[in-house]
């Protein structure tokens, strides 16, 4: 959880598409290293999608949604637009893999949530407008 | 002007127990006063349950099983307009 909006402190709530291919696995294994190394609170994307309100509240308060698709078909980013919300995304194949075809090693998974982690954290501190983002 | 369907609304103040939160259950009890409803009004505190409802921060406020809002302490107004079914 995100926590009390009695803090001063910024919510960042990541969603990962999870999907079938191995590039939704990098995409699932990515977020997850994202939350535990503490650069957002992880939730659900299948439950925005399925429009819980819980889910969707918190997705349009927060203060950054960051998505991670896995690939170009960007279902993620789709739902996110589909509900007005603002977002963030990155796809994994835009890095190195290639969908369906490379391995989803540990190595990979530590590379590419470094890069995200980065340019999370440097969207952050520059205070740049956020980029691919959608109206409310 | 129909309010509701006629049983009681369910008003649930999700949060732990902040000042936010008093102020949003305040706010939520000022509202139902204000609207003459019969109208049951939970505090959700304990963070599994306010979790199972999705809710990433607090205070929150739903209405009949519906979450309404996150981490925002709405007025009386802006409560009855949820209550009356608007956003």
């Amino acid at each position: 959880m995100a926590g009390c909006s009695c803090g001063q402190e910024k919510t960042i709530i990541i969603t990962a598409c999870s999907g079938a291919a191995n590039t939704g696995l990098l995409a699932d294994q990515v977020a997850r290293k994202l939350r535990a190394e503490k650069v957002g609170s992880m939730t659900c994307l299948a439950a925005i999608g399925a429009e819980l309100s819980g889910y969707v509240e918190s997705a349009r308060n927060a203060d950054r949604n960051i998505i991670i698709d896995g690939c170009p078909v960007a279902c993620g980013a789709k739902i996110f637009q589909k509900l007005g919300l603002k977002y963030e995304e990155y796809v994994m194949a835009d890095y190195e893999p290639e969908k369906g075809k490379t391995e989803i090693t540990q190595a990979l998974i530590n590379d590419i949530s470094a890069h995200v982690k980065a340019d999370i954290g440097s969207k952050q501190a520059c205070g740049s407008a956020l980029s691919t983002t959608s109206s409310i | 002007m129909v309010i509701h369907g006629g049983d009681a609304v369910k008003v649930q103040i999700l949060g732990t127990g902040c000042p936010k939160c008093r102020t949003l259950e305040a706010n939520a009890k000022a509202a139902i006063s204000e609207l003459g409803l019969e109208a049951e009004v939970e505090k959700v505190t304990d963070i599994e349950a306010i979790m199972a409802m999705g809710v990433m921060m607090t205070p929150a406020l739903a209405v009949d099983g519906t979450v309404k809002s996150v981490g925002r302490v709405l007025t009386k107004d802006q409560i009855i307009s949820f209550i009356r079914g608007g956003k």
